[in-house]
């Protein structure tokens, strides 16, 4: 009888605590809803996070920086930071054991290949369930990370190539910078005949198609289709943008970073060899700490049919295989927040790829001002392969051992092939 | 007692060969596991991959021998697989001669021997990835070799002149090692033959020819199959001079770098798989090849 009393007491407490369970649970869900992350006080458990940025460096110190304010705002939430070193091998590695870190950084160029391996988690259902606003980011860097419709990263910053002109040097030569494919070669020739720069060349211009692209989407040509399904490499917007940038190596008005005598651009700039330069934001920390003494500007990029230019960036992604995906949710959205953001492109290293951050450094306005035209350096699953027949054949044809219309055929071929 | 003793010797001499055998297991059985487990293993298994459409995942598709059937019409693969070939045909030769060259010499008693033995070898103790990066800068078009011969070459980004000026820095960076080994077979040439010569009236070209380099056979093989299996899995000279390219114009392109690219950009697993395989049966191949030359030659 006095058992059965105990018993009645217990049934009766513990129907009560779901009960009160069941509430809260619901009011704070009520609350979540309204927020971009579940609330702090309900997220707990210890994430794993991992890029290339090294601990020691400008970089790494900035995402200290963030890393503390996430701690501060987020206290259940333990982040572990791993900084891998090849990035690309250590990550496969952690992928194929299953056992890859939650939240970690993705290149646009590796993004079709790691989406359509299964490896990275959908973030649309999430989007939905905390009401994440996506509209502050730039929309052709947010779709980068898209594959097959779904949304697999948020950018945490990017670079677009704009136009570096070492200042003096264009005055010297009594030239006004460039704004347009016409001007750039007249500018060039006024700079050559009046031999500025002295052994060099008035341009500087990678054989490469992650440099020659950017006058590829200028003159309207692409590498493929809007849909993605077919190559448009061998057609005449693109035969015209390569004639382009050739011509103006092989008539001396522009030199490869080899043929003067630097690992590249933007070193020959900071060596006096080269006046104008096509690089992107990490030309400028460079210039700051190896050549102060070079005076340059950063101006946007030339255009011909429209304007254009590539965009180099990386999103924070959360793993298909992660174990605690609310607290790598909520990590996401603080990395690519505004907060988060802002800390992150605070000294200018990135450039933030959401628009209500504000860049408070100066000398960037180029590079934000050309951020609407460009596109992400990034194609269709299998396309590595693609670039390296690209690039072979594009520094074949600078060397004059195949011609123009021979590489586009034969990089027509493989990017068709890639897209089988 | 005696015959006690008897028996007992009997006894422990059948057991004593099991023991011994039992024993030298046992030694060897630590990295035996090792070999088996990170060697012929994976060997194994990438048989079995090569057959799949293999992702970082696992296996996606069945496919067969289709990878073997892309792989001998992939383009790419035959052009790494023929700058390979000549790279070897010119690096093995190479290294030999000057390894077995500085070898000779430091094997004379000279002034100062300890310190050129240790000279010629120490480029072989410096990564390859340093080595590289210096000759980038002593290759660069204002660089020192440009000074000297006062040209404008851009030795790594000219077609013509990539895979060659890699051949030359390897020959540099790896004859030490050959040095070593074939210092190693000199040593080990009884002193009476060369004093039966010097008796003869031999020269010292012509005991060379004659005596040491027949005598030295064994060191040849030896340094022979290592430096051709060194030489058809190059890898890292190529891919921080063409910065993982292989370019300029495909001239540094090799079959592992380009493994490499279809396994970590491309994630095609199986593939990359396919071409491991097929460059285990080429070196198995050659070495096989190598050791029926030298083995016949051997008997007569």
């Amino acid at each position: 009888m006095k058992n059965r009393a105990r018993r009645t007491v217990l049934f009766g407490t513990l129907v009560a605590s779901l009960l009160i369970a069941a509430v809260t649970a619901a009011v704070s869900q009520g609350k979540t809803d309204a927020q971009a992350a579940p609330a702090a006080q309900e997220v707990t458990g210890s994430i794993k996070l991992a890029g290339w940025t090294s601990g020691g460096s400008t970089e790494g110190v900035l995402l200290k920086q963030v890393l503390a304010g996430f701690a501060k705002k987020y206290p259940k939430i333990k982040v572990t930071y791993t900084a891998l070193d090849p990035y690309q091998q250590n990550m496969l590695a952690q992928f194929a054991a299953r056992k890859p870190p939650d939240v970690f950084y993705v290149d646009s160029n590796d993004f079709p290949d790691w989406a359509k391996q299964g490896l990275l988690e959908p973030l649309g259902p999430y989007i939905a369930k905390y009401k994440f606003s996506t509209k502050p980011f730039y929309p052709r860097l947010l779709n980068a990370f898209r594959y097959k419709s779904k949304l697999y990263g948020f950018p945490k910053g990017f670079s677009p190539l704009s136009m570096q002109v070492n200042t003096a040097m264009l005055s010297r030569a009594g030239v006004r910078a460039p704004t347009t494919w016409a001007q750039l070669r007249s500018v060039a020739q006024r700079m050559k005949a009046a031999n500025i720069p002295a052994g060099g060349r008035p341009i500087c211009l990678q054989p490469e198609w992650p440099r020659m692209l950017a006058f590829v989407y200028q003159n309207g040509g692409s590498l493929l289709n809007a849909s993605k399904t077919r190559a448009t490499v061998n057609t005449p917007a693109v035969r015209e943008a390569v004639n382009f940038y050739i011509g103006l190596i092989n008539d001396g008005l522009a030199g490869t970073q080899q043929q003067l005598g630097a690992g590249w651009c933007g070193e020959a700039l900071g060596k006096e060899k080269a006046a104008i330069i096509f690089e992107g934001n990490w030309v400028m920390p460079f210039m700051a700490e190896q050549f102060p003494s070079v005076n340059y500007r950063v101006n946007r990029m030339v255009r011909n049919k429209q304007p254009a230019t590539l965009s180099f960036t990386v999103s924070y992604s959360i793993a298909k295989a992660s174990k605690n995906k609310a607290a790598a949710w909520t990590l996401l959205t603080y990395l690519t927040g505004k907060q988060g953001m802002g800390t992150w492109t605070s000294k200018g290293l990135e450039l933030p790829s959401r628009k209500d951050v504000k860049l408070r450094v100066p000398g960037r306005t180029a590079f934000i001002q050309d951020a609407a035209v460009g596109r992400a350096w990034q194609f269709a699953p299998g396309f590595s392969k693609v670039m390296t027949v690209a690039n072979n054949e594009l520094t074949a044809v600078i060397e004059g051992k195949q011609t123009v219309n021979g590489m586009l055929a034969k990089v027509q071929e493989a990017a068709n092939e890639a897209l089988r | 007692m005696a015959i006690a003793v008897a028996e007992k010797r009997r006894d422990s001499l059948g057991s004593a060969k099991v023991r011994e055998a039992f024993v030298g297991y046992a030694f060897v059985i630590l990295p035996l596991a090792f070999f088996f487990l990170f060697f012929i293993f994976p060997m194994v298994y990438a048989i079995y991959i090569s057959r799949y459409d293999w992702g970082v995942l696992g296996p996606i598709d069945s496919i067969g021998f289709q990878n073997y059937r892309e792989l001998y019409e992939d383009d790419l693969f035959l052009r790494g697989l023929r700058n390979v070939l000549v790279y070897t045909a010119f690096v093995v030769p190479g290294q030999m001669a000057l390894g077995l060259l500085a070898a000779v010499v430091v094997n004379q008693k000279i002034h100062g021997r300890p310190f050129f033995r240790a000279a010629f070898y120490f480029p072989s103790l410096a990564s390859s990835a340093a080595i590289v990066a210096i000759f980038i800068y002593l290759l660069n078009v204002n660089g020192l070799l440009n000074a000297i011969l006062g040209t404008n070459i851009t030795f790594f980004s000219d077609s013509d002149t990539a895979l060659p000026s890699i051949m030359g820095l390897v020959i540099w960076t790896t004859s030490g090692t050959v040095m070593l080994f074939y210092l190693a077979s000199l040593q080990s040439i009884p002193t009476d033959v060369y004093e039966a010569a010097a008796i003869d009236g031999s020269g010292p070209w012509r005991t060379f020819w004659k005596i040491t380099f027949p005598l030295l056979k064994p060191g040849h093989f030896f340094v022979l199959v290592i430096s051709i299996i060194g030489c058809l899995k190059v890898f890292d000279q190529m891919y921080i001079v063409s910065g993982g390219t292989g370019g300029p114009n495909y001239s540094t392109l090799t079959v592992v770098l380009y493994m490499y690219q279809t396994a970590i950009s491309d994630l095609r697993w199986g593939y990359a798989a396919t071409m491991g395989v097929v460059l285990f049966a080429v070196i198995f191949g050659l070495t096989l090849v190598q050791r029926l030359l030298f083995g016949r030659a051997e008997v007569s």
